[in-house]
């Protein structure tokens, strides 16, 4: 298995994962977008909440905030070795903030406070509710290390994706032009004796198959490369997109080698 | 208010629209605005153009 | 249990006997249960 990464920043990756299988692809997808915990807000205690919005709403906004996690320092509740709640499963965050008589203002996620330095909104500039005047909002939030699979307040991996690697053959092509006017995504061009496609552009294929139908001699065809794949993939702020996809390859590595201990003892 | 992650992809985007929000009124072209602020899917894009702001609206009834 | 008249904010004791559901002070006829001072908790989802 190979990767040739083509893009990556902290936030979102495009690589190219040849000499594998379909399964391990899909595999990697599924285990980034519900089998990596992160930390989320996940039970409220509402002092006072004078906003417009139900205590049930503003929970809700609060719980989909991402939290920047640091995968070896927490563990889901159910995993953990206490009996109810220590500072390894649950982390507390504080939001207390009151508009004034003359003005509203509106509250943003950096309004929140964390017990734990290193647990803070990924993003400070997510507004969470307008307050009017004299409206105020005084609450508690209890967060907890999840699973995507149970909500999506946990999911890490945001749009994870692959599809398989375009393989356009050009053979006998007569330069009509036909193939370059009808791809919609502009990746053919004339070359000087037929039409090229540039190595970059190729990735960006969508396999619609356009051009052969357009092609009147049979020149041109579009097949998919079965055993390489084209990923992209984004994170939501609680890990960088190099943890994120650490991590998950690291939570199959466990799930299959539990299989395996599971196997050997039947 | 504006929905926090996109409803179909979980991408954060309500940290993009006091900016979409400021430059729409400004006169800003929307869809140059969007692909500005990295909101490159139409799931998240949909939110942005079809969403309307009820604070102002409900204020006066709490 | 106390309730909050919406026009003159005032606390009043709904007095289901006789008046019904109206303001002592006021007469007006809207009144609003005020938010219990208990805290509540909730789950996020």
């Amino acid at each position: 298995m190979e990767i040739d990464v083509l893009e990556l920043s902290d936030r979102s990756a495009k690589f190219i994962l040849s000499n594998t299988t379909a399964a391990f692809a899909n595999g990697l997808r599924r285990a980034m977008l519900a089998d990596v915990p992160t930390l989320a807000i996940d039970d409220v205690n509402v002092y006072n909440n004078t906003s417009v919005l139900y205590d049930e709403q503003l929970a809700l906004r609060l719980g989909l905030i991402p939290l920047v996690t640091s995968f070896d320092d927490f563990v889901p509740q159910d995993e953990c070795t206490c009996e109810d709640g220590c500072p390894a499963c649950v982390i507390s965050l504080t939001l207390s903030v009151e508009a004034t008589a003359d003005e509203g203002r509106m509250v943003y996620s950096g309004d929140i406070v964390s017990s734990d330095p290193k647990v803070q909104p990924a993003e400070m500039n997510i507004p969470i509710i307008e307050l009017k005047v004299n409206q105020k909002v005084v609450l508690e939030g209890v967060a907890h290390m999840g699973y995507g699979r149970d909500h999506a307040k946990w999911q890490a991996g945001v749009a994870c994706g692959y599809k398989n690697l375009p393989i356009i053959t050009i053979d006998g092509c007569d330069r009509c032009g036909a193939c370059v006017n009808v791809c919609p995504r502009n990746i053919l061009c004339l070359g000087d004796k037929f039409v090229e496609v540039s190595d970059e552009s190729r990735l960006n294929c969508s396999l619609c198959g356009l051009c052969q139908d357009a092609c009147e001699i049979d020149a041109i065809s579009v097949t998919e490369n079965e055993s390489s794949f084209i990923f992209t993939m984004e994170s939501d702020g609680s890990y960088t997109v190099n943890e994120l996809i650490i991590n998950a390859v690291n939570t199959i590595k466990r799930k299959a080698s539990s299989m395996g201990d599971i196997l050997s003892t039947l | 208010m504006f929905p926090v992650r996109c409803f179909t992809c979980g991408k954060v985007i309500a940290s993009s629209w006091e900016a979409y929000k400021q430059r729409i009124a400004d006169g800003e072209d929307k869809a140059a605005v969007l692909d500005d602020l990295g909101i490159t899917r139409y799931c998240c894009r949909r939110i942005f153009l079809a969403h309307v702001e009820l604070v102002d609206i409900m204020a006066p009834y709490q | 249990m106390d309730y909050k008249c919406t026009r003159c904010k005032r606390t009043v004791e709904i007095d289901y006997q006789f008046t019904g559901i109206r303001c002592p002070y006021c007469g007006h006829r809207i009144l609003v249960k005020e938010r219990p001072t208990s805290i509540k908790t909730i789950k996020a989802e």
